[in-house]
């Protein structure tokens, strides 16, 4: 059944949120609890939408990597000195935006920035789910697909094991290690939830989140514990997060291409990664804002402050982007020097200005408070933060490989074809997809951190009164 | 005769507190604080305070993730290069320490979290029966207050229950 | 076990690879050198590396795309000719074979996530098909870039029946999605090593040469093994003062050997041999 409005629609409008409060505090528990449930059962008509949408886009990926499958990776246009195209460029895109949902999730929870609580739950949801995307990548790139266990280190008798040199490996074990630390990252964050979705299902749906639930009663004991564990799983994720893009960052730094042996590569993608996920977070923030009628948790005055972090962010990578130019136009390197000016005036130059425009001039739309609070246009700039977030992506891959070492390998007429184009296509829409899932299943709002943000809020008023 | 249960369900967070205090006050026979415990929908350090230390053993399971996951991952990937038959690659030592480390860090956090996570289930008492007395209103914005007994005292703390406005009290018998 | 291993070999598994006089005491390392200056261009190699190592010849299409197949490629550069009158100069064509060089400190090596090209004894850059998934890593971090990818299905459409009966028995037919490269024919290798070992001595200088050296009309590629002291390869090294184990040739100004990109410390072993010219200096 799908209810396209209801009485509880307008029922939100009305409810006041005062301008300069992040959650107005006097919202009783038992309404946080109703709100966040319901969203779980009746989302607009829109959600709808958005789901075909990205089922429809899955299927257009999925059609195209039959095609290459069965053809080799050459129906993907990819050629010699071009051999990773935009497979590689996408995935550390889909890499890169898996960073800000558990890392700014772990470092705003460790320094108690209590405004984390009711966007934390889906931006650590958009790591998982974007990390699960990237390693579609990774097999999608590989030309023996069927044959991707090589990497895994797992006993064998021929007493083979994978290069452990190599950083394609080290990305194997810091994805895994990423992939399987924020989903428990994001699991233990929801027990209470789930425990909360346990009381009020039904059915099937009842021993489905009776068995997530863990058997969470809310005793001294258990908080206790989990306190505990979930800021020592907080605490973990930060250098973690650090090291998995670092180490993608690494696969190039360590190459021996010019353009990529750069030893600022490792900050510079961290950076971009965060600048990235944060784009993503308002993105995701406005579409859940409405689609679920969250008015009353994902307030204006939280948007205001993740759209101010993402402007320092935004300002750091330009820093740490033009580093990466600066050292390449000052050093005695005269290889990087022509890949930096091949990139800035060869085939590729306008997609390279682009980029620039996108990602160091347009995140100071940011500055301005009016545009900040007014939703259509933090849309519209959010989308194009990440769309020069992967065109950075894409200008790291193609003009470098256009341009090596060897003048005989040089190309400057290459570009991507229609399996490529569609199988990226194909992981928005699949990321999209297992996201809006996600949404429908589990509290996307996190019930009892709302809970605490209002008590704690409450009786800090009190005690000024 | 073994223990029963009692839990008291309060939707004033002060009365909570006082109905603790008095129940640490009473000196009831068969009763000890360690046998209280608290159900809240959100958590409240202040609270658990005053039953007392109740020490949280995760931590250690943690080190001994980390250290395990640290050394013997090491030692795993170190002695596979040894192995390897194909193991001269561009120049590089057989085991070569700088890629290691990269490994090794990784390993050390994710048996960390793992550990981290087998560490709290433990205490949790996973896989364990729960105790059945529970009210779906404590998931909500009720705090219970769970009292393990001897069923002689079992009235008496329900007294002191009921002079601090529960909503309701719930024993193990006549359910 | 393992750990008994480690640590009793620790030593010699943290050896950096090359060091001086590394197959001194070995019996093989195979190197090459050639001569750009007796090169005609005439791809005499190329056609003979097709025929022996079974390249798949890819067609227009593809090689316009750059999925072209060829394991050794003659590369051809305008030097200091004459402009001439209409469309072509006729002076001044340069040709340089590109193969792949078979670095002792190869970057392929390091980066391929499976472990399926490697270091032989012998001194040889190889590429194991079967392991290989097809990361293309390697040829990224390959300099030189001359690994080649198998984009498609090439047997099928580059040897139809009854065209398979000319491949080679003695080398794999790749599949798709598996990198390749020059091997230095190392089936033929195989072999001389087996049958010197049968009569136990080691393999003579001109025993065994590749399929390029082979048909190379004006001899510009010699082919043999550094490890043996009076072989040809040998002494032209040791005559242009090129040592293996070397990222900065201390050598006289008039020699001509020289090997491409060896500040990337990849240390080739292949040298090359032409009066490396800078037009603008």
């Amino acid at each position: 059944m799908i209810h396209t409005t209801d009485e509880s629609d307008i029922e939100i409008e009305r409810r006041f949120v005062p301008k300069a409060k992040d959650i107005n505090e006097d919202i009783a528990w038992a309404q946080i609890n109703k709100d966040v449930l319901r969203s779980m059962e009746r989302p607009r008509l829109m959600y709808w939408v958005i789901f075909l949408a990205s089922l429809a886009l899955f299927s257009v990926g999925v059609y195209c990597e039959v095609y290459q499958y069965r053809n080799g990776l050459g129906a993907a246009d990819l050629e010699n000195p071009q051999v990773w195209g935009l497979y590689i460029a996408t995935f550390i895109f889909w890499i890169g935006m898996s960073h800000s949902g558990t890392l700014l999730s772990a470092i705003l929870h460790i320094m108690h920035a209590d405004w984390r609580k009711p966007i934390y739950r889906f931006a650590e949801a958009m790591t998982t789910f974007s990390l699960m995307t990237a390693g579609l990548f990774v097999l999608v790139h590989l030309g023996r697909v069927w044959q991707f266990y090589y990497v895994v280190a797992y006993p064998n008798e021929r007493w083979t094991w994978p290069n452990f040199n190599s950083p394609l490996v080290w990305d194997a074990t810091a994805i895994g290690t990423y992939l399987t630390s924020s989903i428990v990252f994001l699991y233990f964050g929801m027990i209470p939830d789930l425990a909360i979705c346990r009381d009020n299902a039904k059915g099937f749906r009842k021993k489905f989140y009776w068995f997530l639930s863990a058997g969470w009663q809310g005793t001294d004991r258990q908080w206790a514990n989990f306190r505990v564990a979930y800021m020592t799983l907080a605490c973990f994720l930060i250098p973690l997060a650090v090291s998995v893009h670092s180490i993608v960052a690494s696969d190039f730094a360590v190459s021996q291409q010019p353009g990529w042996h750069i030893t600022s590569f490792p900050p510079y993608f961290v950076a971009g990664a965060l600048y990235s996920g944060c784009a993503a977070i308002i993105t995701l923030f406005i579409i859940l804002r409405y689609v679920f009628r969250f008015e009353a948790y994902m307030t204006m005055p939280i948007l205001d402050k993740t759209c101010r972090l993402t402007f320092a962010i935004a300002m750091v990578w330009t820093y740490l982007n033009l580093i990466e130019y600066a050292s390449a136009w000052y050093g005695n390197d005269e290889y990087a020097k022509q890949a930096l000016i091949f990139r800035a005036t060869g085939t590729y130059a306008p997609y390279w200005w682009a980029m620039n425009f996108l990602g160091s001039i347009v995140p100071f739309v940011l500055v301005f408070k009016s545009l900040r609070n007014h939703l259509p246009t933090m849309m519209v700039v959010s989308l194009l933060l990440n769309v020069g977030m992967w065109l950075e992506r894409f200008m790291i891959i193609t003009p470098t490989l256009a341009h090596g070492y060897y003048p005989w390998t040089w190309t400057g007429d290459w570009w991507p074809n229609w399996v490529q184009i569609g199988i990226v296509a194909g992981s928005f829409g699949w990321f999209s997809m297992l996201f809006m899932l996600f949404c429908k299943i589990f509290p996307a709002v996190s019930m009892y951190e709302v809970k605490e943000m209002v008590y704690h809020r409450f009786m800090a008023s009190k005690a000024r009164a | 005769m073994g223990k029963v249960h009692t839990l008291a369900l309060f939707n004033n967070f002060e009365e909570a507190v006082r109905a603790i205090q008095e129940l640490k006050g009473a000196h009831l026979p068969g009763f000890r604080i360690d046998d209280v415990v608290i159900k809240s929908p959100i958590d409240h350090p202040e609270l658990s305070e005053m039953l007392g230390k109740r020490p949280v053993y995760v931590q250690l399971f943690t080190l001994a993730g980390a250290v395990l996951g640290g050394s013997v991952g090491f030692t795993l990937i170190a002695s596979a290069q040894a192995n390897f038959l194909l193991q001269i690659r561009g120049g590089r030592p057989v085991v070569p320490i700088p890629p290691d480390m990269v490994l090794t860090y990784e390993l050390f956090i994710l048996f960390g979290v793992l550990m981290t996570m087998l560490g709290c289930f433990i205490a949790w008492k996973l896989p364990g029966n729960r105790s059945t007395l529970y009210n779906t209103s404590i998931s909500v914005d009720k705090i219970g207050i769970l009292v393990r007994a001897d069923p002689l005292v079992i009235p008496k703390i329900n007294e002191i229950f009921a002079r601090h406005q529960p909503l309701q009290i719930m024993g193990e018998h006549g359910r | 076990m393992s750990l008994s291993n480690l640590i009793k070999n620790w030593s010699s598994l943290r050896v950096k690879r090359p060091y001086e006089d590394q197959y001194k005491d070995k019996d093989y390392k195979w190197a090459m050198v050639i001569d750009l200056d007796a090169c005609t261009g005439c791809n005499a190699c190329t056609t003979a590396c097709y025929a022996e190592n079974n390249l798949p010849v890819v067609g227009r299409e593809a090689f316009s795309k750059g999925q072209a197949m060829h394991w050794i490629r003659i590369e051809r550069y305008w030097g200091e000719g004459e402009e001439m009158k209409g469309r072509f100069p006729d002076r001044g064509a340069q040709f340089l074979p590109m193969l792949c060089q078979q670095c002792e400190s190869a970057p392929c090596e390091v980066v391929c996530p499976v472990g399926a090209t490697h270091h032989t004894p012998d001194g040889l850059n190889s590429q194991v098909y079967n392991r290989c998934i097809g990361s293309r890593y390697c040829s990224a971090n390959c300099p030189y870039k001359v690994r080649y990818f198998n984009w498609w299905q090439y047997p099928e459409r580059a040897w139809p029946n009854p065209l398979e009966l000319q491949l080679n028995p003695d080398v794999t037919v790749r599949s798709k999605g598996v990198m390749e490269k020059c091997t230095f024919c190392v089936q033929r290798l195989t072999e001389a090593k087996g049958r010197a070992r049968t009569e136990g001595r080691r393999v003579a200088d001109g025993e065994v040469v590749t399929a390029c050296a082979q048909a190379c009309p004006t001899s510009a590629i010699t082919f043999g093994n550094l490890a043996d002291d009076k072989s040809q390869v040998a002494r032209t090294w040791e005559r242009q003062q090129i040592k293996l184990a070397s990222d900065r040739q201390e050598k006289d100004e008039n020699l001509r050997g020289y090997r491409i990109l060896e500040d990337l410390r990849t240390y080739p072993s292949i040298v090359y041999m032409e009066r490396v010219r800078d037009s603008e200096a």
